[in-house]
């Protein structure tokens, strides 16, 4: 069964804004954490044939990332971009977004990154989900096609978790299921001289303003501030062999070993 | 379109640096040590189209134009120079002069192979009494019936040693003195090609730089590229194209070495402050930054005017000249800011150091160059 898929991406800005509030432009990039999601739909096109379309909201300069979706082989691109989507929290994002993929329906899968690299609530995918009504796998590590139902594997902490879940459908992914491919310089080019981005607006959804933006999201950041990490030496005590005992063992406690 | 143009190199510079830094970052020293040249990193390359960047999309080549080539070649010599090299001559003076010159039937036939990088290309001009007197050759062709029958010792072929397709520029009508020099393509494996010894050079050390001997070698008349004496002609097309792609290599290890300066002068402490804290290390990262910008604006004005089709021979002129002697400032300075640690191998900027002095002296000395901008000055201003 070929997939009609849609992956939802956003464009963030991997540092932090100067004493001005301002961000350059070319610090805002492709979310990391959509990258395995991009890569995701292309094994399951390679695999089982199909479409793929990303859908992103941002402001209007924001195209880059769809257009390094176009060269990396992604079907369709659209920009949902709309002053009156500004300041939007996840839930009205969510909003926005569902509104805009029931106008791109029909597909048969939705994938979302697991979060943002900026706000890293991890929110969105869910919720945009739950506005469509339809079933969702969070952190999935492994997807195959079995007949028209949707096979996920769902790493959580330790433990793999065996879904089946019925088509039209969403997953989010986790961040260490795929690696994006690299970017050919001939799929660069491709992508701007053949790809359009459609660029869509409020309008084009059918959403009343006061259902997004600041007015229709319940949740406002009133500050943000980096965190100041101070930097400490642990020494660890002993010879070599109980030293790299009691290492392994740090790290292991923090995660950062299996 | 001027903000479009600027995104989509954006892109193919963020692209480019992120394959780079996690291909080649890694190895980059090992392979300068060892003289290797890095297949693994190469064959991924030419899947990506780092091998055809010009080349038409039909000829499965990326199709971009000049400024993305530079930019991409920019982002390569940031992390490995030899690497940059070896790209850079096999797109302008290999590849390119095909295109340009070939037959349609000679660009079917080498075009695709060499743009995927299934194939590498060379140009081998230099003779051991000949370098910057590149009339002073003395290979000759001689016509045989449908075939030349060829003798030359072609040296410093960069590329050499990993080569299949090569241009190699002979006489064939001795007495007509320059007008008399053509282009025949050679293949590895024709019998009498012959790939010499390896140089054992002071930096592009992964690059497999050597000599090629064709002793009686027989060469097609179909390998012709162009018409016969139209070698100079040729000869100077990919050179102009190709002082464009050294511009940039200079101009990507002098950013390689700005930043291995400045990040080491906002770590090393002395006299109770870092080095970048002391006037005369930010008077040399000043100097460094100020080379670097400068070199790219001429690399890119050359570069714009190739894409415009308007002449850019002063341009690339100017660009090569000035990039290869900025990186020989830059990366001096970088070695310098390190201090001792910069004459060490077991930091990157000694080979940033040793890799940038070839520039000056390759695709056009820089003296060479000063003659062909000073004839421009007088053309232009003189009376």
């Amino acid at each position: 069964m070929a997939l009609k898929i849609i992956v939802c991406i956003k464009t963030v800005a991997l540092q932090a804004p100067d004493t001005k509030g301002r961000i350059p432009r070319e610090a805002y990039t492709l979310n990391p954490f959509d990258q395995p999601a991009l890569e995701a739909a292309l094994e399951l096109k390679e695999t089982c044939g199909g479409h793929i379309a990303i859908l992103s909201m941002g402001p209007p300069w924001a195209t880059a990332a769809l257009r390094e979706g176009l060269a990396l082989g992604i079907d369709r691109a659209v920009l949902l971009s709309d002053p009156g989507l500004a300041g939007s929290d996840t839930l009205a994002t969510s909003t926005a977004l569902a509104a805009a993929l029931e106008r791109l329906k029909p597909w048969d899968l939705l994938l979302f990154g697991s979060r943002t690299a900026d706000g890293d609530t991890g929110h969105v995918g869910p919720q945009t989900a739950l506005g469509l009504d339809v079933p969702m796998v969070t952190g999935a590590g492994k997807i195959t096609l079995a007949g028209e139902e949707l096979r996920v594997e769902r790493k959580a902490d330790g433990l793999v978790e065996n879904f089946h879940m019925d088509l039209p459908g969403a997953v989010t992914i986790h961040p260490g299921g795929w690696h994006l491919r690299e970017i050919s310089l001939g799929g660069i080019e491709i992508s701007y001289s053949e790809g359009t981005i459609e660029n869509w607006s409020l309008a084009d959804i059918g959403l009343e303003p006061d259902r997004v933006g600041e007015n229709g999201s319940p949740t406002r950041v009133f500050s943000t501030r980096p965190i100041r990490r101070d930097k400490a030496c642990a020494f660890i005590e002993g010879p070599p062999s109980e030293q790299a005992d009691q290492l392994v063992d740090q790290l292991k406690d923090q995660g950062l070993l299996d | 379109m001027e903000t479009q143009l600027s995104e989509k190199l954006r892109i193919i510079k963020n692209s480019t640096r992120s394959f780079c830094d996690r291909e080649l970052r890694p190895i980059a020293r090992e392979i300068d040590q060892e003289g290797r040249f890095p297949w693994e990193a190469a064959d991924k390359m030419g899947a990506l189209g780092y091998f055809g960047i010009q080349a038409p999309r039909q000829l499965r080549g990326a199709g971009m134009d000049t400024l993305a080539y530079a930019t991409v070649i920019e982002e390569i010599s940031r992390v490995c120079a030899a690497m940059g090299l070896c790209v850079s001559v096999h797109n302008s003076v290999a590849l390119f002069p095909i295109l340009k010159f070939g037959s349609d039937r000679q660009k079917t036939r080498w075009a695709p192979d060499l743009a995927t990088g299934k194939k590498i290309g060379a140009f081998c001009l230099t003779e051991p009494n000949a370098g910057s007197d590149a009339s002073g050759i003395e290979a000759v062709a001689r016509r045989d019936g449908n075939a030349y029958v060829v003798n030359a010792n072609k040296v410093f072929v960069t590329n050499g040693g990993i080569a299949d397709i090569c241009l190699i520029f002979v006489r064939t009508a001795p007495e007509k003195g320059p007008r008399g020099i053509s282009v025949l393509v050679a293949e590895r494996g024709m019998s009498g090609f012959v790939v010499g010894d390896r140089e054992d050079l002071t930096g592009m050390r992964a690059n497999p730089v050597t000599s090629i001997r064709l002793y009686d070698c027989r060469i097609p008349s179909g390998n012709l590229l162009g018409r016969e004496g139209q070698g100079l002609g040729i000869g100077l097309a990919a050179l102009d194209a190709g002082r464009i792609g050294i511009a940039a290599q200079a101009v990507g290890i002098a950013q390689g070495a700005l930043e291995e300066g400045a990040r080491y002068a906002g770590q090393r402490q002395q006299f109770r402050r870092s080095l970048a804290g002391h006037q005369s290390i930010q008077n040399m990262l000043a100097d460094m930054a100020v080379d670097v910008e400068a070199a790219r604006l001429l690399v890119h004005q050359a570069a714009r005017l190739r894409d415009a089709g308007k002449p850019f021979s002063q341009a690339a002129a100017m660009a090569k000249l000035f990039a290869a002697e900025a990186a020989g400032r830059v990366t001096d300075h970088g070695v310098q800011i390190l201090g001792g640690y910069g004459y060490s191998k077991s930091y990157a900027v000694e080979r940033y150091w040793r890799d940038a002095r070839v520039t000056r002296i390759y695709e056009g000395t820089s003296e060479i160059h000063r003659m062909v901008i000073a004839r421009g000055v007088m053309e232009r201003y003189g009376q």
